[in-house]
């Protein structure tokens, strides 16, 4: 308190070492104060080296582009799956194969029945649904081979209908296709540019 | 992990394996060995997609698993091999100057697969190799066998631990998940495959049973009928055994620039000699007499032995002590020290690093410091000739971004500044770690940059991609000249400039990337040594 009060009196800016040892020599101007963080991107003294070019350099560049480029490509990357639709909201005929097990698959290609009024009036509606359904699948399947194209948006439901009910397999059932819709698979906003 | 570290995880996994890979990998590495249901609930994932966001991390060796009491499996994530990912295009460049392109093409199977059966490899790579050749002439899966053998007696590819063969007594229900255990003598056995094929040319490429989980069997839905020979032994590229080749060749190369080429070439035999009867982690190799260095020098150097004495006993001299003298017996027993050669190279880094960033007067004084040990202020403007107020900024600056530290010696017990000594210092494994974060946050930048450039021009580039589709089409089905030109006009000249920029600009920023990844490596490199020492 004292002390303090006789410092200020004494002389200005009186520190605990000796300031001639830090560079500060006597009667010299303190370097200004730093009101505010340094800047993001300083501006550089000295220039970098510039990088290795030549034979090996370059062929280690292509190669890592291309093994970006190839990763994209294999089983292991692994897309995001497409959202769920409200289908109370859209036409019927654009929900496509809701695969079930294979145990019910057996079943499906039943011709159409006309409802037994002894059952379960509600089961029988379901069974007709699921019939329907499977016969919708089974006549736009051969639809589709007629034609040889697909929409995108089946391909995608396909694909998560899939996933969810055929447990056998690790690996998605598009894995497995003869590379007939090869380039239409999928529409998800991927960085198609791979330099 | 350090947050630098996680981040380019992150990158990496987001790069190569796509978001939901990338999103169960970083918990993982953040959190540490968890089940896959806290992993599902935690990152709010549905279990389908962490199923197979694990399969694939545990396909490519990233994550490793753990059965623990109550029949719970732990999955744990090696942050370290995520970021290894950064120098797979050095790998596979490596093999192929050493066996060519056959066998740059299984190192990059096998990296891309994770782990494959030796048949799938040969087959595989005997297709591509096909696909390339001239037409009429195809690749025998002879000769890609031939190099995988090679590879495997060269330690560069390995087995992967295999499922336990148990009898059939075992009783109980089998465990959730596999112990897999590998005999140490084992690892590089190659199967005895008679794989008699030649490799087809096929443009949509059937490719079966490739990179599948170990647990599971392989499925056909082609082709092959009957079992494969060699199922469940699956084959991993050996990254130790890679990254014993590149010390070998960083410590090459620098006695090539510090002495002369025939000194690098005896250094290399020496190396060549100890490859497989030292550890990756030895301090130094075996000793190696003169004479055996002599017998196994390259054919091409026919120097005499009194020559080559003279060379090693240059060698043994030198401050740098790569070389050392280690016994007289056979002319003379030499050993090559691998933690100080590391350590040498890791201070070079480190001067290289002031050097280029703060100038030589700098460099000049961080190695005056490094060899002093320890030195006051006053005495580095002596020994240093810099001007008083120019060496204490420098000092200062090099002090800010811990490059060096200080080392305080007071003389009083009461610790006044005024009279204490302040010694600076150059802990060099202090300040290769602090290098090592700072390389781990460059490249983090570098990708995000990169990624950053190729979002702004994605529409640019996805016309040009379209436009060449177009272009290739056209001259598949044989169009004429004028209507070529005319497609290419699509793409306009300031649109051209923009995507030169843009290609060089990414090149540029790849090419950055893969020069840290050297820093990174004998950084790396030179820390764990140290480590495995204390």
């Amino acid at each position: 308190m004292a002390s303090r009060g006789g410092g200020r009196g004494r002389g200005r800016g009186q520190l605990t070492f000796n300031v001639e040892a830090v560079g500060i020599g006597k009667g010299d101007a303190l370097p200004p104060p730093t009101l505010q963080p340094s800047p993001l991107f300083p501006p550089l003294e000295f220039r970098p080296v510039p990088l290795p070019s030549g034979e090996e350099g370059e062929y280690v560049l292509a190669l890592k582009q291309e093994l970006r480029g190839a990763m994209r490509q294999l089983p292991y990357f692994i897309r995001p799956a497409v959202p769920k639709r409200d289908w109370r909201r859209l036409p019927r005929e654009l929900k496509i194969r809701v695969r079930k097990l294979q145990k019910e698959r057996i079943t499906i290609l039943l011709p159409k029945r006309p409802p037994k009024t002894t059952e379960d009036k509600e089961e029988t509606i379901q069974k007709l649904e699921t019939l329907e359904k499977k016969e919708e699948e089974v006549t736009s399947e051969e639809d589709e081979e007629k034609e040889g194209e697909e929409e995108k948006e089946e391909e995608e439901e396909e694909e998560y209908d899939e996933e969810e009910h055929e447990e056998e397999t690790d690996y998605i059932m598009s894995y497995f296709d003869n590379g007939e819709d090869f380039g239409g698979d999928s529409d998800d906003n991927m960085d198609e540019a791979i330099y | 992990m350090t947050q630098a570290e996680i981040k380019l995880c992150s990158l990496l996994l987001q790069e190569h394996f796509g978001e939901i890979v990338e999103k169960i990998g970083v918990h993982l590495i953040r959190t540490g060995s968890q089940s896959l249901r806290v992993i599902a609930h935690d990152t709010g994932t549905s279990l389908d997609q962490v199923k197979k966001a694990l399969c694939v991390l545990v396909q490519h060796n990233l994550v490793s698993y753990q059965v623990h009491k109550r029949g719970v499996v732990e999955y744990e994530a090696q942050c370290s091999r995520v970021l290894r990912m950064l120098r797979y295009p050095r790998y596979i460049y490596t093999t192929k100057t050493l066996y060519s392109d056959t066998g740059e093409l299984i190192v990059e199977e096998l990296l891309l697969n994770g782990k494959l059966t030796m048949s799938a490899v040969v087959k595989k790579v005997a297709d591509r190799l096909t696909e390339t050749m001239e037409d009429g002439k195809t690749m025998d899966y002879a000769e890609v066998s031939n190099t995988f053998v090679r590879l495997a007696d060269t330690h560069f590819v390995q087995r992967c631990p295999s499922v336990p063969t148990t009898e059939n007594s075992d009783p109980g229900p089998p465990p959730p998940a596999p112990t897999l255990v590998i005999n140490e003598k084992d690892m590089y056995l190659v199967p005895k495959l008679s794989l008699i094929g030649k490799g087809k040319r096929r443009r949509s490429s059937d490719e079966d049973a490739a990179g599948e989980p170990k647990a599971k069997r392989p499925k056909y839905t082609t082709d092959n009928k009957e079992p494969i020979p060699d199922d469940g032994i699956y084959w991993q590229a050996n990254l130790d055994r890679f990254h014993q080749h590149f010390r070998d060749q960083a410590i090459v190369s620098a006695v090539a620039n510090r002495m002369d080429q025939t000194s690098s070439e005896i250094v290399r035999t020496m190396l060549r000699m100890s490859e497989i009867t030292t550890s990756s982690s030895a301090p130094f190799t075996q000793p190696l007499s003169s004479n055996e260095i002599f017998r196994s020098l390259p054919v091409g150097y026919n120097i005499s032995k009194q020559v080559l004495d003279q060379y090693l006993t240059l060698l043994a001299d030198d401050p740098l002590e790569f070389v050392g003298k280690s016994g007289d017996s056979g002319g003379g027993m030499y050993v090559i020290n691998l933690h100080k050669a590391l350590a040498s190279l890791a201070t070079a880094t480190l001067e290289s690093v002031v050097q280029e960033r703060f100038g030589s007067r700098c460099a000049r004084i961080f190695r005056l410091v490094l060899q002093k040990k320890h030195i006051e202020q006053k005495q580095v403007e002596d020994f240093a000739m810099i001007p008083a107020k120019e060496a204490k900024d420098m000092l200062y600056k090099m002090l800010s971004e811990n490059f060096m530290s200080l080392q305080e010696i007071p003389k009083t017990p009461d610790h006044a500044p005024s009279r204490t000594f302040y010694l600076y210092t150059v802990t060099i494994l202090s300040a290769a770690r602090m290098l090592l974060h700072r390389c781990y946050k460059s490249i983090a930048n570098l990708i995000e940059r990169r990624q950053f450039e190729t979002k702004e021009n994605k529409r640019l580039l996805e016309k040009s991609q379209r436009v060449e589709a177009i272009i290739a089409s056209m001259q598949a089905t044989g169009a004429e000249e004028a209507q070529l030109q005319e497609i290419e006009e699509m793409i306009t000249a300031p649109e051209r400039q923009q995507l030169e920029t843009l290609k060089r600009n990414v090149n540029k920023l790849d090419a950055s990337e893969i020069q840290v990844d050297e820093t990174i490596f004998l950084l790396e490199s030179y820390i764990e040594c140290t480590m495995k020492r204390q």
